[in-house]
């Protein structure tokens, strides 16, 4: 480990000395001017794609000018080619003697929704790719380029790995802009901005960084932004790239920023004054920072009353709690601390162990990663497989390896209760951290017992204390504890309590509610209330 | 970073190496001990017997459980607790495990000689617990109550722990009484310990043998049986039935039980159950010589009237209370001019004494056994009759009109 940061200590700051990132990638070409003659233009993309087939080239005639279009096929709507590009060329009768034909066709004949004047190459192929269609027209050293973007798109369909009861039922999906529009129709106020760039050297990856200006902390907002533009690589896959290159630590197994693929979740979070960040490509969105309790609140705790939510969030932390400490404790309590289990249930135990030739950790350790493997797999299956692999999954597991006295009953239980444990944490990422940290603990328990599990946990708690999410601390506002903003912590306040935003997230504006908010019957002697509500 | 990378790196490694000394133990190399057995040895000063649990035979399960016997005895010699232990180990292949030791028994011999050279071992060993019960093995050897089968609990512990409890607070001529409790008794100037007894019923051939439990009504069976009163560490005295509830009463142990009373010339007529019972002992002065007053409070109904009583009478129901009362009061006297006779403060009059007059206790202490012996105790009961079940009058009243 300390070879590996120093390595990395070392790549950053010959990255300081790069002056960040350059603008120019080297890998593109230079930035020429567009040529006079089409036919030289025409080539030259030819040249430059390599004859891809998927760049169509079509030269037209028109009152006596030559030119041509060039557009990506797949990227751009062929009716909007055909209907506002394609049209305004047949019309042939127009006496364009005495007037720019270029300036002609970009304001009258081209008839689409944005049509833009481009003069380089690096202009012309950063359209291009963008799905618009690009006109040269002969004699001139400029290009017009028409918006005529239009590829297949996803639906958008309900949330896959984010499932809610009572929410709305939308998810995001791999379209930057129909993500931004999902979130524009939630929040219909000028405040809500949205600022774009591309990352990515080769990629160009479109992405957009959302915020509400007034409610969140322009200083958080500019770091974002400050983060993403130091970004130098060649391309953006998925929103998990980003979220990788801009996290405080990497020497960590819990997520310091939150991604979620449902609009009202990152809805709210923008709300709360968090920084929504929207990759191109990937149906989920980061927010952030991200505090450690947030990855333990489901859209289903704000849709239902406050008491059931309150209720179902502690048995969410406790069942987190399980995943984690499940399998650690069994083992610590029957090779260590057989005192502490009652007499009936040691001895039930011990007769189960009776026959089982390993040791307590190596059969939760066989058992545990039998279990990753079968989920694993799982998730990888094809799904006409899938079934056949539950089923010996569940035999192997569950009957055959208790049967042949390789692993006893209890341990079975142990492995399944931490499992299903483990899925009831409602962001992935973090049960991920649970399921890694209790292999350790489980090896701590193994030479220490109990004592090794707290010592396990309290490395965890500091490690955790110690974590910042775009500089607010990870465990906020257990600690540093703030009474303010306990109302969505541990306990769910009833809405019209949830009065503030949370600290340092939001800056300036913190009150999200008027007074008064509790809902009640109209109070006796009180007319005006209820003759308002009468008219 | 580094620094901290270091650190823990040192810190794991250092925890690795005092692995080594530390008590990792895997259940299945333990034998849990669940009872101890105390007899007088031949050449040794002891004998002791070890009621070993055999897992497998207990827990039911889907190893085929149940088919042989849940316990397992095996007695060594020794003249120290750690000696005999320490010579068990020639004979059982794992490591003798005291967490779970439910019980200790004490032959009867052993008591009445003095057990205190039991007793450091099961106060200082880490893994003993002191809120295990002890028990006297009444007119056997503590090898053959520790080696006895049950057939309702399989762990004979199990019965003789609950059977305690139960009996404590529905009949409540027993109560339990731990490692602890019993020392607090030894040191005490104020106060002696009793101890419950336990006796091996039936034919003593059988004791221990699996075609025993084959029949429904077994030919050995445990029973509890009287309290074992204590002077000095050294057994002196049995209280039995209505004496040892009378202990019980003043220990404020007994929630439930039953009183007989007479009515109408019949004996046993009407059975009171208290449901709640509460104690207090107090002590008042007079003359520089202390006084105990016992209250004894108690609510309950009316369980039994095999006779013809108007129980729907408010009077009826007095006259009823103060029978219980005096009933009650008899059954605490007798104990207490019992225990005064042995000279043996069970009741812990002693410690009242000297939490109220510490003063006067530096002058009583020394001399206190023959104080207890002439000692003046008031006992007032208050009996209050609070329902009469689901019928009022008894079919006895209808009858006879």
């Amino acid at each position: 480990m300390p070879i590996l940061s120093k390595l990395l200590k070392k790549k950053q700051k010959q990255r300081k000395n790069d002056n960040y990132r350059q603008q120019q990638d080297p890998q593109k070409p230079e930035n020429l001017p567009i040529l006079r003659e089409y036919k030289d233009n025409i080539s030259r993309i030819k040249g430059e794609f390599g004859n891809s087939n998927d760049i169509v080239i079509r030269e037209i005639v028109h009152c006596k000018h030559r030119g041509a279009l060039v557009y990506v096929d797949g990227l751009v709507d062929s009716r909007a080619i055909s209907d506002f590009i394609l049209e305004s060329f047949n019309e042939n009768d127009i006496d364009t003697d005495g007037m720019d034909y270029f300036q002609f066709m970009t304001e009258k004949a081209v008839a689409l929704g944005s049509n833009e004047v481009i003069h380089d190459w690096n202009q012309v192929y950063d359209m291009l790719l963008s799905g618009n269609t690009i006109i040269f027209l002969e004699g001139y050293n400029k290009a017009i380029s028409g918006e005529t973007k239009g590829w297949e798109k996803r639906a958008i369909t309900e949330p896959s790995t984010q499932l809610s009861i009572r929410g709305p039922k939308d998810s995001f999906t791999e379209t930057l802009r129909t993500n931004t529009a999902l979130l524009r129709r939630r929040i219909k106020s000028p405040n809500l901005w949205l600022e774009s760039m591309r990352i990515g050297t080769v990629s160009q990856t479109d992405i957009a960084i959302m915020y509400i200006k007034g409610i969140a902390n322009e200083k958080i907002v500019k770091e974002v932004k400050d983060r993403l533009k130091r970004i130098n690589i060649d391309s953006i896959s998925s929103s998990g790239y980003i979220e990788q290159l801009i996290e405080d630590q990497s020497w960590t197994t819990f997520p310091t920023t939150y991604h979620s693929e449902r609009p009202d979740t990152v809805t709210s979070q923008l709300l709360e004054g968090r920084v929504a960040i929207i990759v191109d490509g990937t149906p989920f969105v980061i927010t952030a920072p991200a505090l450690f309790i947030q990855f333990f609140q489901a859209a289903d705790d704000y849709y239902s009353r406050f008491d059931i939510s309150t209720g179902i969030r502690l048995l969410r932390i406790l069942a987190f709690i399980i995943a984690l400490l499940g399998p650690a404790v069994y083992i610590a309590g029957t090779t260590f601390h057989q005192e502490m289990i009652p007499t009936t249930m040691a001895i039930a135990i011990a007769a189960q162990r009776e026959n089982v030739p390993f040791p307590a950790f190596v059969e939760a350790l066989i058992m545990e990663v039998t279990f990753e493997i079968l989920r694993e797999a799982g998730l990888r299956l094809p799904r006409a497989v899938g079934q056949a692999v539950s089923i010996v999954g569940a035999l192997v597991i569950g009957q055959a390896a208790v049967q042949a006295g390789f692993v006893s009953p209890v341990m079975v239980i142990v492995v399944s209760i931490t499992a299903i444990a483990n899925f009831s944490t409602p962001v992935f990422a973090m049960a991920i951290a649970a399921r890694l940290i209790r292999f350790v603990l489980m090896g701590l328990a193994t030479i220490l017992g109990f004592y090794g599990i707290m010592l396990g946990l309290m490395f965890m708690s500091i490690h955790l204390c110690s974590l910042r999410s775009f500089g607010i601390p990870y465990m906020m506002p257990i600690a540093p504890f703030n009474m303010r903003n306990q109302q969505d912590i541990f306990v769910r306040f009833p809405i019209w309590a949830m009065k503030y935003r949370p600290m340092f997230i939001s800056k300036g504006n913190m009150v999200r509610s008027g007074e008064n908010q509790k809902p009640g019957p109209p109070k006796q002697g009180d007319d005006n209330q209820s003759s308002k509500g009468e008219s | 970073m580094r620094k901290i990378f270091v650190i823990s790196l040192l810190m794991v490694l250092v925890l690795s190496v005092l692995s080594g000394c530390w008590n990792q133990k895997e259940l299945t190399d333990l034998a849990f001990v669940m009872a101890m057995g105390f007899d007088k040895g031949e050449n040794k000063k002891f004998e002791v017997s070890f009621q070993i649990v055999n897992p497998g035979n207990v827990s039911s399960g889907q190893n085929g459980a149940g088919q042989g016997l849940p316990i397992a005895v095996y007695k060594s010699a020794g003249n120290t607790l750690t000696e005999a232990a320490r010579n068990a180990t020639k004979m059982i292949s794992r490591r003798l495990y005291y967490s779970h030791t439910n019980l200790i028994a004490i032959s009867e011999e052993v008591a009445r000689d003095g057990i205190l050279d039991v007793m450091d071992a099961l106060d200082r060993d880490p893994e003993f617990r002191t809120t295990t019960q002890i028990v006297v093995a009444r007119h056997s050897t503590a090898e053959e109550l520790v080696s006895a089968l049950t057939n309702l609990d399989k762990l004979p512990v199990n019965k003789i722990t609950k059977e305690l409890k139960t009996t404590e607070s529905m009949l409540g001529e027993n109560t339990r009484v731990n490692i602890d409790d019993f020392l607090a008794g030894l040191v005490s100037n104020g106060k002696e310990p009793v101890v419950n007894g336990y006796i091996v019923k039936g034919n003593k051939e059988q004791i221990g043998r699996a075609d025993d439990l084959q029949k429904t009504k077994t030919e050995t069976f445990l029973e509890a049986n009287g309290l074992a009163v204590f002077k000095n560490g050294k057994l002196t005295g049995w209280f039995e039935h209505e004496k040892a509830r009378g202990v019980v009463y003043v220990l404020d142990k007994v929630q439930s039980t039953d009183i007989n009373i007479p009515w109408n010339g019949k004996k046993h007529a009407i059975t009171m159950a208290p449901i709640r019972t509460k104690t207090k002992v107090s002590v008042h002065f007079k003359n520089g010589k202390p006084i105990i007053n016992i209250a004894i409070e108690d609510e309950g109904f009316i369980s039994e009237a095999n006779t013809d009583v108007d129980l729907t009478d408010p009077k009826v129901i007095e006259k009823i209370d103060k029978l219980v009362e005096k009933e009650i009061k008899q059954q605490v006297m007798e104990s207490i001019k019992d225990a005064q006779k042995i000279k043996s403060d069970i009741f812990g009059f002693g410690e009242r004494v000297h939490r109220a007059n510490p003063k006067l206790w530096k002058k009583l202490k020394g001399n206190w056994d023959n104080q207890f012996a002439e000692l003046k105790v008031n006992v007032k009961v208050d009996s209050y009759v609070r329902r009469e079940g689901i019928r009022t009058n008894p079919f006895w009243f209808n009858m006879n009109k």
